[in-house]
């Protein structure tokens, strides 16, 4: 018992020495996004500004080259399309793979398993090339659709719906309930905890891309925030630092609000998604 | 069993025998999912390997077979070959610091403290930040002339170090700004696997007199293997495909000391416009991701037991 006490004292140290090395870097930056141009040029490095300002955030919102609020905007709108185009196109599949019998079931899933082994790199010039024959560069159609058929998700919602009772839909078969019937209403009411966890997740991951939105689109209007923030990055910050630093933290506000209501779900849901793929 | 027989009663309406009806519902089910999978997946590596043996540039209307020239363009191509070996340090580097830094985190928040789950979501975070944000905040910690990371280290009589105009440290500043910002996945994938430990190994390894380290060497780690393989072999992956980093905090600089293969890949694909080399260097990318895999498996899964 005694021992254990003091185990306990040295897993509390690392572990404040680790949630520090976590969040220091985040306070640090919002307290100098918090100073003037002089302030953080100045040696040795101010951690506390000695007068508070929100101008640079005022300015980073205020630019004519930049649309913070926009790619904002942009990027959630984007990241939604795409989640609601994987919930919608990869469940139904999920559903006949892991419930329903027809010839070329296994196959076509091993065909699946393969191409999860494929780097996404590979894809990214013909499809650049196939958004530009369809003119959807610079729209949102660009950065919605080609990642629809998400095989991960397939994989994972699969082995969701294979773990729900046969009584369950069978229950549905006698009130006369066709296909559609029972997955729409007992397969999917049943597996909310996974299409969430999915829809987190791949919501997230949309989110914070850079490469794709980057080569596919090109006007200030149809930026997502990632791309913005390399724009910002590379216009101010030589000159003006605060600035800069504002936006990071402005663009980190969104994720951190999502993530304080969430945590619980997306934590699981990492661990579970994880997991799935062992 | 039971379904079978429901529906081997309610066979013959519409006149459609239900096997046949079920198989026609599945491939309605697939359909949506075929489709594009089809065009954005299958259509799109096909093209790939196809692009990859012609001299495919945007600006040219002329695009002849040119075999397999641009693989052999590779083979002698010093910036790929630049590029390859920072992106495989800093894979490595990476892979290394997450797996140890996550593991290390892992046993202290399942270990029986008070805010455990508080800590748990904190050191998540970061990973949850775009590679803008954390570039941007990074490439400010580590400035050479005002950054706090120099002023901490100075503290201790070192002199201010040019991290990311440094070539020999670049690769090293990137990845320690990556493992700050990706270590929670594996993290989270190690407390999974530390709680399939049963408790009882542990306390027979007490009885027998084991202490603190003996256990982790002969029970914890043997048992987090499949984990071990699993958190090495995706994060590789992932790490492999670094871009954002150099892009937004080096700018691939300094020279070329931060190209990395997908930073090469967009300056050949997306600034010199030069389509069927660029997918050569995908398709190379692809078959070395697939052997370092292949080889993770072999090595570290020797004996693991699925």
């Amino acid at each position: 018992m005694v021992k254990s006490r003091f185990d306990n004292f040295w897993t509390y140290i690392f572990l404040g020495l680790m949630s520090a090395f976590v969040v220091l870097p985040l306070l640090y930056a919002f307290s100098q996004s918090l100073m003037t141009n002089q302030e953080v040029n100045r040696w040795p490095p101010q951690i506390i500004p000695s007068d508070p300002t929100l101008d640079s955030y005022g300015t980073v919102l205020s630019q004519q080259d930049l649309r913070l609020d926009l790619w904002l905007r942009n990027s959630v709108f984007a990241a939604s399309g795409y989640t609601a185009a994987v919930l919608l196109i990869c469940a139904p599949a999920a559903y006949a793979f892991a419930r329903l019998k027809f010839p070329g079931n296994k196959i076509l899933f091993a065909i699946l398993l393969v191409t999860i082994m494929i780097p996404p790199q590979v894809t990214l010039i013909p499809n650049y090339l196939l958004m530009r024959d369809f003119g959807w560069l610079d729209t949102f159609n660009a950065l919605i659709w080609p990642g629809a058929a998400n095989v991960f998700g397939v994989f994972l919602l699969r082995q969701f719906f294979s773990q729900i009772p046969d009584d369950l839909e069978e229950a549905a078969v006698l009130d006369g309930a066709g296909y559609w019937g029972r997955f729409r209403h007992v397969v999917l009411p049943l597996s909310t905890n996974a299409l969430t966890a999915l829809g987190i997740f791949v919501f997230l991951g949309h989110y914070n891309d850079l490469f794709w939105p980057l080569i596919v689109t090109n006007s200030l209007e149809t930026r997502t925030l990632p791309v913005g923030l390399t724009i910002l990055n590379s216009s101010y910050a030589g000159q003006y630092r605060p600035m800069v630093l504002a936006g990071a933290v402005l663009s980190t506000v969104p994720i951190l609000i999502v993530y304080a209501i969430f945590q619980r779900r997306i934590i699981q849901g990492v661990m579970l998604t994880g997991l799935a793929g062992r | 069993m039971s379904v079978q027989k429901v529906k081997t009663e309610k066979s013959g309406r519409l006149g459609i025998n239900l096997k046949t009806r079920e198989i026609i519902a599945a491939y309605l089910f697939l359909a949506p999912f075929l489709i594009f999978f089809a065009v954005f997946v299958v259509r799109a590596v096909a093209s790939a390997v196809q692009m990859s043996f012609f001299q495919w540039e945007i600006l040219r209307p002329a695009r002849p077979y040119v075999g397999l020239a641009n693989y052999q363009e590779l083979l002698s191509d010093a910036v790929w070959w630049e590029a390859l070996k920072n992106t495989v340090i800093f894979a490595l580097l990476t892979v290394v610091g997450t797996t140890i830094v996550g593991l290390a985190a892992a046993i202290a928040v399942t270990r029986p403290i008070k805010g455990q789950g508080l800590f748990r979501v904190l050191l998540y975070m970061p990973q949850l930040l775009s590679v803008g944000a954390v570039g941007l905040i990074w490439v400010w910690l580590l400035n050479s002339q005002f950054g706090i990371i120099n002023y901490i280290l100075s503290f201790f009589g070192v002199s201010p170090i040019n991290w990311l105009g440094d070539p020999n440290l670049v690769i090293p500043a990137l990845s320690f700004t990556t493992i700050w910002w990706t270590f929670g996945f594996p993290m989270l994938i190690f407390i999974a696997g530390l709680q399939g430990i049963p408790e009882s190994l542990y306390e027979a390894a007490k009885i027998d007199g084991a202490n603190a380290r003996q256990s982790f060497l002969r029970i914890t780690l043997p048992l987090l293997r499949p984990t071990m393989l699993f958190v090495t072999v995706t994060g590789f992956i992932s790490h492999f495909q670094v871009y954002g980093q150099p892009l937004i905090m080096s700018n691939g600089g300094p020279g070329r000391s931060s190209y990395t293969v997908i930073f090469y890949l967009y300056q050949i694909a997306w600034r010199a416009f030069r389509m069927g080399y660029g997918s050569a260097v995908a398709i190379v990318l692809a078959g070395i991701i697939a052997v370092f895999t292949l080889g993770q498996f072999l090595f570290i899964g020797r004996d693991v037991e699925y």
